[in-house]
């Protein structure tokens, strides 16, 4: 598909903005959107300092899925699901949004267990969920060697049929364009480099365009939200991960879905073109260095083509990495700062795709009514202090 | 156990890698030296089986040398990490090899300018009809034009010739007094004037047409190359017929391991992309060292210079002067000749909406176009965002310099090294099989 002629204004900063969103990534775009359309909130500004849409927007591997463990996650990403379901005709633009299932695998006997509790406790909250068995499995998925004697055999799934994938620049561009024709300026090389905080408020952000005026400053900044956060004198309990991903040559089609691994931390996805598109689980060590350690990788494939055997002579032709914030419990932050106007919606680790529209809603909310959304409650930065986590990282080693 | 890292990994058998590794082996180091090819020699000693080629001696006497050395052809480096001992490097089908420093000399390819008809059949980069010839014998076709700038169209026009194919025109876009001509460059490297010489005579013998100041600008055909239309610089135009059209636009390095591993470029007289060295073919990556056409377009006679004087380097050899003295008068002949035969600055001009630019994610002209003109992309990072050339099983290899140029014209400059740059990083090096990258 080709994209319409005319996505957005490229217009110069005002001097002042009701709101200013700094981040043009899916999250920041999505903000923006949901402010005007569900708040009538358009004096907006997005500034972005590379391009939008170019930082780990365009490196994630697109898979959207809401089956997560906990009830306040399930609900969330629920939510976003849901707005999945109905985003290309609202936004007239075609997201490539494909229902085909995602099948979590389980490799051993604590996988099963735990794979049979996410399903009831997804069904529980009203979660499409299903636990196959082995067999099973190779009947949803043929090509997947689900032989005993492997060092990962596969013992049963999880699997979601409402979950797929999308084309994420169609979802950056279908936003974007949106937005733009609300109102909301979108103004890319401009890079937020301070605050101006006047009692215990912000009033302004110092920027590589010039000083603009707002009312709220919304974070969306993805990996570099500790950074930013940091020159309004807020720590954040945020690490940063380099997360690698790969992407081979086109094939027919062979993989009509998305296959995930906890235990082999590595998932496979055959995108529209035809291409492979595989991800790695999260590299150990904290780095902002952009290239992940290649052992990763390396180790993790050769796990993948025991699943995967018929793949052996794909070929590779690009591996990437992006940069991820992870929060110590493994779930987002969303909502107000210790800063009067400076929310932040940040944490999304390895996941924040498929959060783009729920994310995006419940932020809009918080900002237009400057108290967090009540789906977004329970993200809130002060649970670090209060202790009261919401821990994701059992549920899925790889948590996309 | 693991073996003990080699002193030095020579990558790349061309003249580069071969004066570098028959050097360091000559001081003693212990040397493995690989290559993608099956023999050694690279693009310019390429031949068939039990064939001889040009200046034959030379590669005969560096072959001797290589005794020590541990050859591992017939695979492809496509991955170098730095480590405590120094790299390691992963090839295709073999095990990975470490090594205490890296002699990069991964030479360059055909430099490709999308002009309309350039992807209809018939149509082949200069390198690639050389590569045919030299190793299989065979011309792929039998009235040909050859057509683009600078020294070596000469060689493949005689070289068809040899063949039989009846060269009807060869056209050069630059004036060739520049390097045909040039005092400077006749002193600098004498054997390389003698050879533009020869060649001049071998087309002369043979009647080859050799316009000059003419330039291409489109092939035209119904479903394969049928002719060619040449604008010369008074503007007058003719189209001649051709069944086949050896394009050559210069060279572009190959810069993927040198990036990979950290080492700065820079924009070269031609508008290249080539790696930064010193005098003594460093790079600014620490252990790397980097010789031949990856830091300039300069012929095998330079690099083969640069390779030995890479490998001394290495080796502290303090016996470098003489080396060095040559390099630099052949660096400047070179950068006189890529100064006289650089790219015409008005060939974008030659596109319509419908040339393809990238082959493999099939973009059309009219795509860049619009994602600059509609969408603002203002350099070549956003227009391989926005339109994805690039983005395919090349990833750049072939249109990168043209969509770099593209992007930077359709925004009223000329491109840039981080406009290059966009397109010349690429991990893994070439495309590999899932098996040769995963571990077992
Ligand atoms: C390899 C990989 C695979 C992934 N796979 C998946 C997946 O399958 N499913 C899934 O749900 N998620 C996945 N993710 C995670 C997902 O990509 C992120 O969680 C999500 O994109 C983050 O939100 P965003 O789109 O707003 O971020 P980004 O696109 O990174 O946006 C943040 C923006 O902020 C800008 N910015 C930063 N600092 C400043 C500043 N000072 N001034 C102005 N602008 C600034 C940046 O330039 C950037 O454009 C993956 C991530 C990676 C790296
Ligand atoms: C058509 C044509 C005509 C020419 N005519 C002349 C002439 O008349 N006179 C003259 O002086 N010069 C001529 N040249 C130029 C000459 O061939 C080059 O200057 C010379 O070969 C450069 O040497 P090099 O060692 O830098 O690179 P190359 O000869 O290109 O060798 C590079 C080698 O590295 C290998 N390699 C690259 N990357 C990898 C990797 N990742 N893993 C493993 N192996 C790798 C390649 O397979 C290749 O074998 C001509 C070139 C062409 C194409």
């Amino acid at each position: 598909m080709r994209h319409p002629d005319f996505l957005w204004r490229n217009p110069s900063p005002k001097s002042a903005y009701d709101v200013v969103i700094v981040g043009g990534g899916g999250h920041g775009l999505a903000t923006a959107y949901y402010l005007a359309r569900n708040h009538g909130i358009t004096n907006v500004a997005i500034l972005e300092k590379g391009w939008l849409a170019g930082g780990n927007m365009a490196r994630n591997t697109t898979i959207i899925r809401s089956n997560y463990l906990w009830d306040e996650s399930a609900a969330i990403y629920e939510h976003s699901l849901k707005l999945w379901e109905g985003l290309s005709a609202e936004l007239d633009y075609d997201l490539m949004f494909s229902q085909r299932g995602v099948l979590n695998l389980a490799h051993n006997l604590p996988d099963v267990r735990e794979g049979r509790r996410r399903a009831s406790a997804n069904q529980q909250n009203g979660i499409d969920a299903e636990w196959l068995d082995a067999d099973e499995v190779k009947k949803f998925c043929p090509i997947l060697n689900t032989s005993p004697h492997v060092r990962y055999p596969v013992l049963g799934a999880t699997l979601q049929r409402r979950a797929g994938i999308a084309k994420h620049d169609h979802v950056a561009w279908g936003y974007a364009r949106a937005a733009d024709a609300l109102g909301v300026d979108l103004i890319q090389g401009c890079e937020v480099t301070g605050f101006e905080i006047d009692g215990g408020r912000v009033t302004a952000v110092r920027t590589s365009q010039g000083r603009i005026a707002a009312g709220t400053v919304a974070l969306a900044a993805a990996g570099h939200t500790s950074v930013l956060a940091d020159k309004a004198g807020i720590r954040l309990p945020l690490q940063s991960h380099p997360l690698q991903a790969l992407v081979s040559e086109l094939l027919d089609p062979v993989l009509d879905c998305v296959v995930m691994s906890g235990a082999v931390h590595v998932y496979v996805s055959q995108a529209h073109k035809g291409e492979l598109v595989m991800g790695a689980g999260i590299d150990a060590y904290n780095s902002y260095g952009q290239r992940g350690s290649f052992n990763v990788i390396e180790r993790q494939m050769g796990a993948a083509l025991e699943l995967f055997p018929i793949f052996s002579r794909v070929r590779v032709v690009r591996t990437w990495a992006g940069i991820v914030d992870v929060a110590p419990d493994a779930s987002p932050i969303i909502g107000p700062t210790p800063v009067e106007g400076l929310y932040i919606n940040a944490g999304w680790g390895t996941g924040g795709f498929k959060a783009t529209p729920g994310s995006g809603w419940v932020y809009a909310d918080t900002i237009a009514n400057q108290r967090a959304h009540p789906l977004a409650e329970p993200f809130s930065l002060d649970r670090f202090t209060t202790g009261a986590l919401i821990d994701e990282h059992g549920a899925a080693a790889v948590a996309h | 156990m693991t073996p003990e890292p080699h002193d030095v990994a020579v990558v790349g058998a061309g003249p580069a890698g071969l004066g570098a590794a028959a050097e360091a082996a000559g001081a003693g180091l212990d040397v493995v030296l690989i290559d993608a090819g099956q023999r050694p020699g690279g693009q310019y000693w390429r031949h068939a089986e039990g064939g001889r080629g040009q200046h034959w001696k030379a590669y005969e006497g560096l072959s001797r040398r290589l005794g020590q050395v541990r050859r591992i052809p017939g695979t492809q480096v496509w991955l170098i990490t730095r480590d405590q001992e120094g790299f390691t490097l992963r090839l295709t089908g073999h095990d990975p090899v470490t090594a205490r420093a890296v002699i990069l000399c991964p030479g360059g390819y055909d430099r490709q300018l999308p002009i309309p008809g350039w992807d209809l059949p018939g149509v082949m980069a200069a390198g690639g009809v050389q590569a045919l010839l030299k190793e299989h014998g065979t011309a792929p076709g039998r009235r040909a034009v050859v057509a683009g700038t600078g020294p070596f169209l000469l060689p493949v026009a005689v070289a068809l010739a040899r063949a039989g194919v009846a060269v009807a025109a060869v056209a050069e876009a630059n004036p060739v007094t520049g390097w045909l001509r040039d005092p400077f460059g006749a002193l600098a490297a004498p054997s390389k004037s003698v050879e533009a010489v020869r060649y001049a005579a071998a087309m002369t013998a043979r009647r080859v047409l050799y316009r000059t100041r003419t330039v291409i600008t489109e092939i035209v055909g119904d479903g394969r190359a049928e002719a060619v239309r040449l604008r010369r610089a008074d503007g007058t135009q003719e189209e001649i017929a051709a069944d086949l059209v050896a394009l050559g636009w210069g060279f572009t390095p190959s810069l993927e391991l040198p990036i990979m591993l950290g080492a700065e470029t820079r924009l070269d007289e031609d508008g290249s992309l080539v790696a930064v060295v010193d005098g003594s073919q460093r790079s600014t990556a620490d252990g790397v060292y980097i010789a031949g056409e990856a830091t300039g377009v300069g012929g095998a006679a330079l690099a083969l210079a640069e390779g030995r004087l890479a490998a001394l380097t290495l080796a502290g050899s303090g016996k470098t002067a003489r080396l060095r003295r040559a390099v630099r008068r052949g660096r400047r002949f070179a950068a006189a000749m890529r100064r006289a035969c650089p790219v015409p600055a008005e060939w974008t001009a030659w596109l319509t909406e419908s040339t393809v630019v990238c082959r493999c994610e099939e973009v059309p002209y009219g795509e860049l176009r619009r994602a600059c003109h509609d969408l603002g992309a203002d350099d070549a990072r956003a227009v391989k965002m926005l339109a994805r050339p690039g983005m395919g099983w090349c990833q750049g290899r072939m249109c990168g310099f043209a969509t770099a140029a593209i992007a930077a014209r359709l925004n009223g400059r000329v491109a840039t090294a981080d406009d290059l740059r966009a397109f010349a990083a690429r991990v893994p090096a070439f495309p590999v099989a899932l098996e040769d990258l995963a571990e077992n």
